[in-house]
């Protein structure tokens, strides 16, 4: 009787604790949707979940980049480990992330966003600093665009997406969609022309 | 020597010394001439605010030296900056040349620095050990009785914000001050107020107590009237620079846009006191504000005390 309580105490524990840390372990929290939205935003978990063990295993493998006073060391790890993740996902293409489903999906959010009730301030949002003048074509493996300055995403949207782990963030480079590495600076997926 | 050749000869005398003037390196004020309006008082919390510097440039370098000059006379221990901390690149040599160097005879003498990324940094900024940013986005530091919040507004989103909350919970009766980059309140015409972001923050500034915000991102300093019982301030002149990008509104209480700048505060008990410097050493804005706490009910408008024509109002 008494190890019974002891368990079920420890799983109401587990429950708390699985309530209260949302993104733990890598795992995004996925916004309150329900039937088709919760199943096509569950693909996307998914392929987020499979993107981040492989930058998880491939940074594994190289010196564990801690805070330095050396920017070289910052630099040299941020290459490396672009390099090497370019390597393992060498067949890697749009849509990979993105499919087509999850695509049709992140639209409709997206044009809800910039096309409803909220239009003008989400574009204000992406308007001073966003490169829309300047030429640049993103594919899937590239370095993220280095002499632009970063548009902020705006938090309504955010709060709209499925929640991402640390290792990746949302970022909008002239009409695209992004989907970033934040450690490696790299390209994983995009939506081109995403925003309306 | 004939009157004509005498008139000509103090002519010249005369334009030389202009032309002496104007461009001769500026020396270092000596320390009477530097005005400072802080109290100084004992046991207090000393900072210094910067925005918008790494630009690499003379102005940046002429700006720190100023830095370092106020600091014989007020002894700040941390500098928090507000975002683009290294703009145009993140090799090494920017390190140094638009960071290390310029603020060297601050770093020798210990002053730490907390920075917060612009939209002009690179994420990974955040694993450079005098950024003491910890290798976090955004983070909490604690100084005498004041709770900073560094955010990175390039990129609210919910896990973000749900932090915020839960550190705003736990600041007990401490001072609760925010920085980071893009400003909730601005009167540039260059970016102006990010309307957006200020719809999911200070919701949470109000609820929780915070009274004090710094940012940056409009290349001007600008002190917003108390907006909801806050205190905005926008300090992202450091070392780029918008001249006559100000348009003074309804929400300027005081804008400096001639010249860099940077701030330094004090804060002793519930008295937060700043003082507004231009590159030449002009205090274009200065004051005290008094915290509000859950007895005292005292209003958070500053009491000014502004630096004679300096700035505008």
């Amino acid at each position: 009787m008494k190890r019974r309580n002891r368990v079920t105490r420890l799983i109401g524990w587990l429950s708390v604790f699985a309530v209260v840390t949302p993104g733990f372990a890598g795992q995004p929290r996925v916004p309150q949707a329900s039937g088709e939205d919760a199943r096509v935003f569950k693909i996307f978990t998914a392929r987020v979940q499979e993107y981040v063990k492989l930058q998880k295993n491939v940074e594994a493998s190289l010196p564990a980049l801690k805070p330095t006073n050396d920017a070289a060391r910052i630099a040299e790890h941020e290459h490396a480990l672009a390099r090497k993740i370019v390597q393992a996902r060498s067949g890697a293409g749009q849509g990979d992330i993105f499919t087509d489903e999850v695509t049709r999906q992140f639209r409709r959010i997206i044009r809800g966003e910039f096309q409803g009730p909220n239009a003008l301030q989400a574009r204000r949002t992406i308007r001073p600093d966003n490169p829309s003048k300047a030429v640049v074509r993103l594919h899937v493996n590239d370095v993220y665009p280095e002499n632009i300055p970063l548009t902020t995403t705006p938090p309504t949207l955010l709060s709209k997406l499925p929640e991402l782990p640390k290792e990746l963030a949302y970022r909008i480079v002239g009409r695209d969609l992004t989907l970033k590495d934040t450690k490696a600076g790299l390209i994983v997926d995009l939506i081109p022309n995403a925003i309306p | 020597m004939p009157a004509k050749r005498r008139a000509a000869f103090f002519s010249l005398v005369a334009l030389a010394a202009l032309g002496l003037s104007l461009y001769a390196p500026e020396l270092p004020s000596p320390l009477s001439a530097l005005e400072l309006t802080l109290p100084l008082k004992a046991n207090s919390v000393r900072f210094a605010v910067i925005g918008d510097m790494g630009t690499g440039e003379k102005p940046q370098y002429e700006l720190a030296g100023k830095m370092v000059e106020y600091r014989q006379k007020f002894p700040f221990e941390f500098v928090i900056t507000v975002g683009d901390n290294i703009y145009d690149g993140d090799a090494p040599a920017d390190y140094e040349s638009k960071f290390e160097r310029p603020y060297k005879l601050l770093l020798d003498a210990g002053v730490k620095f907390y920075a917060t990324l612009g939209n002009h940094d690179k994420p990974n900024q955040r694993f450079y050990k005098p950024f003491n940013m910890n290798g976090q986005q955004y983070y909490t530091h604690k100084n005498g009785n004041v709770r900073f919040f560094a955010l990175d507004t390039n990129y609210m989103n919910p896990q973000q914000l749900a932090w915020l909350e839960k550190e705003l919970q736990n600041a007990g009766s401490d001072w609760a001050i925010c920085y980071f980059h893009h400003a909730l309140y601005s009167s540039a015409s260059f970016h102006g107020s990010a309307t957006e972001l200020r719809g999911v923050l200070e919701p949470l500034f109000v609820k929780y107590g915070v009274q004090v915000v710094f940012a940056g991102h409009d290349h001007v300093y600008e002190r917003v009237k108390p907006q909801k019982g806050i205190q905005y301030f926008t300090e992202g002149a450091s070392g780029s620079l918008r001249a006559g990008n100000l348009k003074k509104s309804a929400l300027t209480a005081v804008g400096y846009d001639r010249d860099r700048s940077f701030m330094l505060v004090e804060i002793s008990g519930d008295e937060l006191y700043f003082q507004t410097i231009s590159r030449t050493g002009q205090t274009v804005d200065s004051g005290v504000i008094q915290r509000v706490t859950a007895t005292s009910g005292v209003s958070s408008g500053p009491a000014e005390q502004v630096g004679p024509g300096a700035g505008y109002e």
